[in-house]
């Protein structure tokens, strides 16, 4: 494959591990910075995805719908305290064109809870994501975390 | 509809190791021994989900030509639901009648027969054996007995029925009628699916905690306006609303509804309002076009969560449908999985709005996580579970006490009644 989209590599990889770090450091709100106002945000997964099936668990059509989530998570939602640690790997930018490029990249989000630090692989699975550079910065477009298995492990509440 | 199961297929078996006594306030408290213990659980597949019992399998519109099949589970049997080249649907065991493989191996298909793969028995779509590999052997060697009668080996058959395109089974031959079984509550089915249905998508949610736990909780509207703080902040169903329950004679369904825009002012919620973290008028939304919905119905119905028991679940949420099916793994275990749907003929910003609204409920559900998070904190608060019961008298101390209100516990007194009768514990 040619390398043709090489320059902007670098920002696109920093920007998905500013994304995964941001969360892992519980400063989940900063990820709505990294998308843009009108990006997109999906979790679904691959038994849906597979099967044509719209179903998603998180779906936010906007910076503010994703916010509107964490803020649910921060003030409304009962849970056990818990922290995520995302093992990224193979970033790709795999095509593009002016308007986003498009990126690839695999993900282990392992789940540890505070109370007795019960520690589990929570979700694997693969990125779609759409990167726009036109800005100077990079910036999501659409980011969809395609996850490998059909089951949620109690409760995602963390965006991923 | 309805297809005969197989005959003699659930033999009674006489109360296990469970030989504890229950608790004197009999359903107004349960004893959390009953929640893990592992006697318990063997007894419950036997007498409840082997028993007496309808159990959902999934929507018509899952196996919606002939030949295809759907790969579920009713407790811890693997079941197949088929629709046959006649379009009848079937269920059965998904077990090879001859060593017991797995017939079936992808969670949904289109088949021209069963086939298993270890010996080559294969089957048709209502389970009856049709052909099996070297039956009569080699150059007069090896085959099956001469007397080998092919119609005595087919798949373990349940009994099958629909009711709004929902469909349920039974291992027992003396399960009554589903329509007469589902009562009263058979209505609330009928209200939300009265169209064919379309499958919008699957969520399944595991969840480290008793079944029995995760059943209690849509039987439990007391709850829901006080733990899920979305629901009261956001106004889709408080306390302070027109709503109601309907429980079937029998004590085993329910259905509960909140009309939304109901508000009636009284002394009583003001008061406890101001003590609930659920009605937070600090908390507002940036887009809160995720809370748009439209009285499809007609009635005014915001929220309606039905329960059968014992493991199944139907809910409308705004404009969010979706079945839960409860599968026990285990005591301390169950698998609880969402199936969302809406109508065939949905247009294109009905359909944008229950997949907006799929943000609300399942297991990243904006309103719902919290009932997995309490199965499972109740699970590590009772520990060994050697001592110590619940509490179940919100409303009163009777099957009857407490009404049609939400505000009461009558489902899960009624719910431990049933139980403890099926159970004979």
């Amino acid at each position: 494959m040619p390398l043709v989209h090489e320059p902007h590599f670098r920002a696109v990889e920093n920007l998905v591990h500013e994304w995964a770090r941001a969360i892992d450091e519980n400063r989940v709100e900063a990820i709505c910075e990294l998308m843009l106002p009108e990006g997109r945000y999906t979790v679904q997964s691959r038994f849906n995805a597979d099967r044509g099936l719209p179903h998603a668990l998180m779906d936010a059509h906007s910076a503010a719908q994703l916010r509107d989530r964490i803020m649910s998570m921060r003030l409304a939602n009962i849970y056990e305290p818990q922290h995520y640690r995302h093992v990224i790997s193979g970033v790709q930018i795999i095509g593009g064109d002016e308007r986003a490029l498009q990126v690839r990249s695999s993900f282990l989000v392992v789940r540890t809870l505070d109370l007795d630090g019960d520690m589990k692989l929570f979700a694997a699975g693969q990125c779609e994501d759409l990167v726009d550079v036109s800005g100077g910065e990079a910036r999501f477009r659409a980011r969809h975390f395609k996850l490998d298995s059909r089951v949620v492990e109690t409760l995602m509440v963390i965006p991923l | 509809m309805e297809c005969p199961s197989s005959p003699g297929a659930v033999q009674e078996i006489p109360v296990a190791a469970v030989r504890r006594p229950w608790p004197a306030g009999g359903f107004t408290s349960a004893p959390y021994w009953v929640y893990n213990d592992p006697a318990v659980y063997a007894r419950e597949q036997q007498q409840i989900f082997r028993g007496r019992s309808w159990h959902y399998l999934g929507l018509e519109a899952e196996v919606p030509e002939p030949g295809a099949y759907k790969n579920t589970y009713i407790g811890e049997s693997n079941v197949l639901l088929t629709r046959a080249e006649d379009g009848t649907l079937h269920a059965m065991l998904n077990r090879c009648a001859h060593r017991g493989n797995m017939v079936c191996r992808e969670a949904f298909g289109k088949a021209e027969k069963l086939h298993c793969v270890y010996h080559s028995w294969n089957y048709n779509l209502k389970g009856d054996l049709t052909f099996v590999a070297f039956r009569n052997g080699l150059r007069g060697e090896g085959g099956l007995p001469r007397d080998f009668d092919m119609s005595a080996h087919g798949l373990h058959k349940l009994r099958v029925a629909s009711i709004a395109g929902l469909v349920f089974a039974t291992f027992h031959d003396q399960t009554p009628p589903l329509e007469e079984w589902l009562g009263a509550v058979g209505d609330g089915i009928r209200r939300v699916c009265r169209k064919p249905l379309k499958v919008l998508g699957y969520d399944t949610q595991r969840i480290h905690a008793n079944w029995k736990a995760y059943h209690e909780n849509p039987r439990d509207s007391y709850h829901a306006n006080i733990l899920h703080t979305f629901y009261g902040t956001f106004g889709l169903s408080r306390q302070s609303q027109e709503s109601g329950m309907v429980l079937d004679a029998s004590g085993r369904h329910v259905y509960f509804y909140t009309k939304a825009g109901t508000e009636k002012q009284s002394a009583d919620y003001k008061d406890t309002a101001a003590n609930l973290r659920s009605h937070n008028e600090g908390l507002k939304l940036e887009d809160p076009s995720i809370l748009k919905w439209r009285d499809e119905f007609g009635d005014g119905v915001s929220v309606q969560i039905l329960s059968a028991y014992p493991s199944f679940v139907l809910h409308q949420i705004a404009n969010s449908l979706a079945t839960r099916q409860l599968l026990p793994k285990g005591p301390g275990r169950c698998d609880l999985v969402w199936t969302y749907f809406g109508f065939a003929d949905d247009d294109a910003e009905t359909t944008r709005m229950r997949l907006a609204q799929m943000n609300l409920a399942g297991s990243a559900g904006m309103i719902s996580v919290e009932d997995a998070a309490v199965c499972e904190m109740i699970k590590r608060a009772i520990g060994d579970a050697q001592e110590g019961e619940s509490y179940i008298r919100m409303g009163g101390s009777t099957l009857e006490s407490g009404g049609n209100s939400k505000l009461s516990e009558r489902a899960i007194r009624n719910f431990w009644h049933v139980y403890r009768q099926d159970m004979g514990i």
